[in-house]
């Protein structure tokens, strides 16, 4: 039966052992055995004597017990003050590079027109348009009688057709499709329209046979074309930046009245460069078509022009990109070479 | 349209600097795209449109800028020295078709000593870059490229019986083109001619019979007005377009002809010839100017902007239009013949607003409004299968819709293609009916240029007949060479196989619930006998997976094995995925249970599988092949394959006796139906 007193003397006695041995501790291994030597969860001293407790009194239990505590703490504190001189170290030796190569798992990457296109549904999906889709072979009436292009008209020379037969062709923009949602939906309607269209026209470096369009709609009572302006400067000043100059100017299209053309401020030259190869010197560059819905095209399509108004927009992908990211041919985007794809994973 | 500056300054009096000049014309819709100095005077190239035939000329481009910079358009005098000869004593003049000639103007000059231009006319005609030939043809050239207004001169001599019919071609009429050629005109071509045959092709050009040459002294000159859908009909069916022609066809100004006549005339007269008196004018049904009622609110409207009632009335009235005001803010507007542009209100609001200018409009954002959402799923699932794709390793391609003839019947299984009437090369001439074609050009591009491994997809339609109609399907494309990831220290690089093109597939299918899908041996033309399926869904074969054959791979000169996948995005969206309903996640544990078989090596696994689910088997949470073998210790025709069953009670523990039952009757399903033999710790089991 242990009492008080002798219990006392053990600590104590434990704790000039443990003094001692500790000086003389020379290397992480020694280190490590002096701390299982006492602090062991099966075998070291002090857990001995915590099991050791239950033979005092009840009254003696709590002041024994935190005798122990006490020396465990010097202990531990000791071990602690020699870790870093001796364990580290040693560790260190032994450890891997951790500046090897981790792995990387190969992730594909999307086309780079495909990433420019989300970009650009992205902003309008955030101004409360919906995303529309139409087909690729089109009637002559939606692609141009539908959009106030009367047969025979010269204007029809501007969107060059590749055909089908007498009536089908590749649709050569994507306004039909303004046709197709105004036929089946009333007003308000406020819809872009993204999609391939084609042209008869050889390839290079700033034409392509087939392209990227992204077509806008907007319908309701009381649209103007300070909306068509607001609007699309709010698009390109998200999608380039917030800087970026834009120019209204006029155009033609037979299926908007009034009609215009938005060039933007060139990025590169700021109109300086005389030869710049993005605006060839002239400090514009000229992206979309825009408008008011025209009258004829309204009544096409039973909306009453008097009542409503609207205005639409078109921008082709492919130029809008080139000038984002400095690209000077087209072309580049429908060779499918890995190198030029993978840059764009992560912009 | 070519435009010199120096002209301009007949028409006006501009002077601006060069850059503001430019920048005006661009903000009034006249947009210079380049411009060169050349011997003291300023070449403009200006885009015009194909409603603005009034642009064709120096004066309608004087006009516009004149109006843009407040300044007055000057009107120039066409003194005539004239002979006493009535013009109409010497040329007779019938028009037989009124649709399509609806003004025909004639006058003569006699006398007239056809030779080099003078100087000043020379100096016009070299700065549009056209060849300068003799004063006569100069002449009319001056006049087109002043007016906007094409004429034709015709050395009376050689006009027979001093006639001019404009009439439609007879059948089996030819025409002699300049260049010596004959032309076989259709009876639907309007012609000028004279007793006897075709002196000119209406409004495109004159025969080479009649044309004005050293030896002419009198000349005839025709101004006329012709149907611009027939000139440009007949223009696209003979293959000859002239400058004349150009602006036929987008329609000249009827009330023009005198006036070009006029001009030309005194022209001829001021290089020495005599003109006959007075012009002769068959203009049976005069056109009267359409009248359009402007409302002023209503470009408040539709400009988001007010613009002056004062200076909307001085803009159209200089423009040339006739403006009654009806009663305040209401305008009642005359518009001149030139202007065939404008037919309806909203055409003068864009008159207004031009001038006013684009760069005053406010810029506003619309109000909020509800527009009806758009219900099709398909952009979203066309999203979430390219996020999988690039997941499981796939880049994004795109290719051309346009396939070459050549490559792409080895791609023609049923499908009947699609055929471009025009198009610009062979190699383009036809829409594809499958998108490997484009893949396997793609793989062939970067094997070409270093790359060790392609892994692309494309989605897009693919194009062919169906019954009369056409048909565009949305098509999900894969092919797979080479290897996959990059070289790595500790992991070894991997070459891509069949399995791994088949896994992106089923991982596809099970993140889009189009499950349950199966697989069914299927021979396909684009892959090698044996070593395709057909990938099914609700009954459909829904797409193709396998290996390309050799014979296509050499038509793109590839030599590695390629796997593809093709599967119809659009007949897989059109149906049902599994709907997703929530389950709660169970505490209890799951039971596992390995499976070790030995079957002949002639049953498929798809087969296995099929039996393993037409069982229902209850609590069975999932299974998993985790193993297949063959090798010395196993009979050369079988192979042992190795399962692992996860079962899980989701309301309590399952009992080791409930789930041997369950077990025995997946043993006991496959043996009736494949005759294996259970493995053991390596030991076959009788």
């Amino acid at each position: 039966m242990l009492d008080m007193k002798n219990f006392k003397a053990r600590i104590e006695e434990y704790q000039r052992n443990f003094d001692s041995a500790f000086r003389k501790v020379k290397n992480g291994k020694s280190l490590q055995e002096l701390r299982n030597t006492y602090l062991s969860r099966k075998r070291g001293y002090l857990t001995l004597l915590f099991k050791e407790l239950k033979t005092l009194k009840h009254e003696e239990k709590p002041e024994a017990g935190m005798m122990i505590n006490n020396l465990k703490i010097y202990i531990e504190e000791k071990l602690q003050s020699l870790e870093d001189k001796y364990r580290v170290a040693e560790k260190a030796v032994k450890k891997t590079d951790f500046t090897l190569p981790g792995i990387q798992r190969y992730w594909g990457a999307p086309h780079p027109l495909r990433l420019f296109q989300e970009e650009i549904e992205n902003i309008f999906l955030s101004m409360g348009y919906s995303i529309e889709e139409g087909p690729e072979i089109e009637t002559d009436y939606y692609n141009f009688e539908a959009l106030n292009f009367p047969p025979h008209h010269p204007a029809r020379d501007d969107w060059d057709t590749l055909y089908l037969t007498d009536d089908l062709l590749l649709r050569t923009h994507t306004s039909p499709v303004q046709i197709r949602i105004m036929e089946k939906r009333k007003p308000p309607i406020k819809i872009i329209i993204p999609g391939k269209v084609f042209r008869r026209e050889t390839s290079d470096p700033t034409h392509l046979p087939m392209f990227y369009q992204v077509e806008g709609l907007v319908v309701d009572k009381g649209i103007t074309f300070a909306h068509l302006k607001g609007t699309l400067e709010y698009f390109l000043k998200a999608l380039f930046s917030e800087k970026i100059k834009i120019k209204f100017r006029p155009s033609f299209f037979p299926f908007t009245e009034p009609s215009a053309e938005v060039d933007i401020g060139c990025t590169v030259c700021e109109g300086k460069d005389k030869e710049c190869r993005v605006c060839g010197g002239s400090g514009w560059k000229e992206l979309l078509g825009a408008g008011m819905v025209d009258p004829q095209v309204f009544k096409n399509v039973n909306i009453d022009p008097e009542i409503y108004s609207g205005f639409a927009f078109g921008l082709g992908i492919e130029r809008a990109a080139m000038f984002a990211y400095h690209i000077n041919d087209m072309r580049f985007f429908y060779e499918n070479d890995l190198r030029f794809i993978r840059q764009f994973v992560l912009k | 349209m070519k435009v010199s500056l120096e002209w301009i300054k007949e028409y006006v009096e501009v002077n601006l600097p060069l850059s503001a000049l430019i920048d005006k014309l661009n903000m009034i819709g006249l947009m210079v795209e380049d411009w060169e100095e050349r011997d003291g005077d300023v070449i403009l190239d200006i885009e015009t449109y194909a409603n603005r035939p009034d642009t064709l000329g120096h004066l309608g481009i004087a006009r516009e800028l004149a109006v843009g910079l407040g300044l007055t358009l000057k009107e120039r005098d066409w003194p005539l020295t004239t002979s006493p000869e009535k013009t109409s004593d010497l040329v007779d003049i019938k028009i037989l078709d009124a649709d399509l000639c609806s003004r025909y103007c004639g006058i003569i000059v006699r006398n007239i000593k056809v030779e080099p231009s003078p100087e000043w006319l020379r100096r016009k005609i070299d700065a549009m870059d056209i060849n300068s030939v003799n004063n006569v043809v100069d002449v009319t050239n001056y006049v087109l490229l002043s007016t906007a207004h094409p004429i034709h001169a015709f050395d009376l001599a050689k006009i027979e019986g001093k006639r001019i019919v404009i009439r439609k071609a007879q059948k089996g009429e030819t025409l002699r083109t300049l260049e010596g050629k004959d032309v076989p005109l259709s009876p639907g071509m309007l012609v000028i001619a004279d007793k006897k045959r075709p002196v000119a092709l209406a409004g495109i050009m004159g025969g080479e019979e009649s044309a004005v040459s050293e030896t002419t002294q009198d000349v005839f000159i025709e101004s006329a007005w012709f149907n611009p859908v027939s000139v440009r009909k007949t223009c696209k069916e003979t293959g000859i377009q002239t400058d004349a022609s150009y602006r036929f066809e987008r329609e000249a100004d009827l009330a023009f002809p005198p006036r070009a006549a006029l001009m030309a005339a005194s022209l001829l007269t001021q290089l020495g010839g005599k003109a006959t008196e007075g012009i002769i004018d068959v203009y049976p049904r005069p056109k009267k100017s359409i009248k359009i009622v402007l409302r002023h609110h209503r470009i408040v409207e539709l400009l988001g902007m007010d613009i002056d009632e004062n200076f909307v009335q001085v803009t159209l009235l200089n423009l040339g239009f006739n403006v009654d005001v009806q009663q305040s803010g209401t305008w009642q507007v005359s518009v001149p013949l030139f202007r065939v542009d404008v037919q309806r209100e909203a055409d003068l609001i864009e008159e207004a607003a031009r001038f006013y200018g684009y760069d005053k409009v406010p810029s506003t954002i619309p109000p909020l409004s509800v527009p009806e959402l758009s219900q099709d799923k398909k952009k979203e699932r066309v999203n979430t299968v390219r996020q999988l794709l690039f997941h499981n390793g796939f880049d994004e391609v795109i290719n051309f819709s346009f396939s070459d003839p050549d490559k792409e019947t080895v791609f023609l299984s049923q499908q009947k293609e699609i055929t471009i009437r025009n198009p610009v090369s062979m190699k383009a001439s036809r829409l594809r009916t499958s998108l490997l074609g484009g893949l396997l050009e793609n793989i062939s591009w970067n094997k070409n240029r270093g790359a060790e491994g392609v892994h692309i997809f494309e989605i897009g339609n693919a194009y062919f007949w169906y019954d009369k109609n056409v048909h565009e399907e949305l098509m999900l494309s894969l092919a797979t060479t080479g290897l996959i990831g990059q070289l790595h220290w500790q992991e070894k690089s991997e070459e891509i196989n069949f399995f791994h093109l088949k896994g992106a597939c089923e991982f596809l299918m099970n993140f889009l619930k189009y499950r349950p899908f199966s697989f069914q041996e299927e021979d396909h033309d684009y892959f090698e006998k044996g070593y395709s399926l057909a990938l099914i869904y609700k009954g459909e074969k829904v797409g193709y997976i396998g290996v390309i054959k050799d014979k296509i791979l050499d038509v793109y000169s590839l030599d590695e094995v390629v796997c593809a996948a093709e599967i119809s995005l659009a007949k897989l969206f059109s149906k049902q995925p599994q709907s997703f309903q929530y389950t709660q996640v169970t505490k209890f544990p799951s039971v596992s249970r390995d499976i070790s078989i030995l079957t002949d090596r002639s049953v498929l696994y798809q087969d296995i599988k099929n039996e393993i689910e037409g069982l229902s088997i209850p609590f069975l949470e999932k299974y998993e092949l985790y193993d297949r073998f063959s090798g010395s210790t196993i009979p050369e025709d079988k192979v042992s394959l190795s399962f692992r069953f996860v079962f899980r009670h989701s309301q309590r523990t399952l009992l080791a006796k409930e789930v041997d039952v369950l077990q025995d009757k997946i043993i006991k399903k496959l043996k009736s139906s494949f005759n294996i033999q259970l493995r053991k710790r390596g030991e076959i089991d009788k």
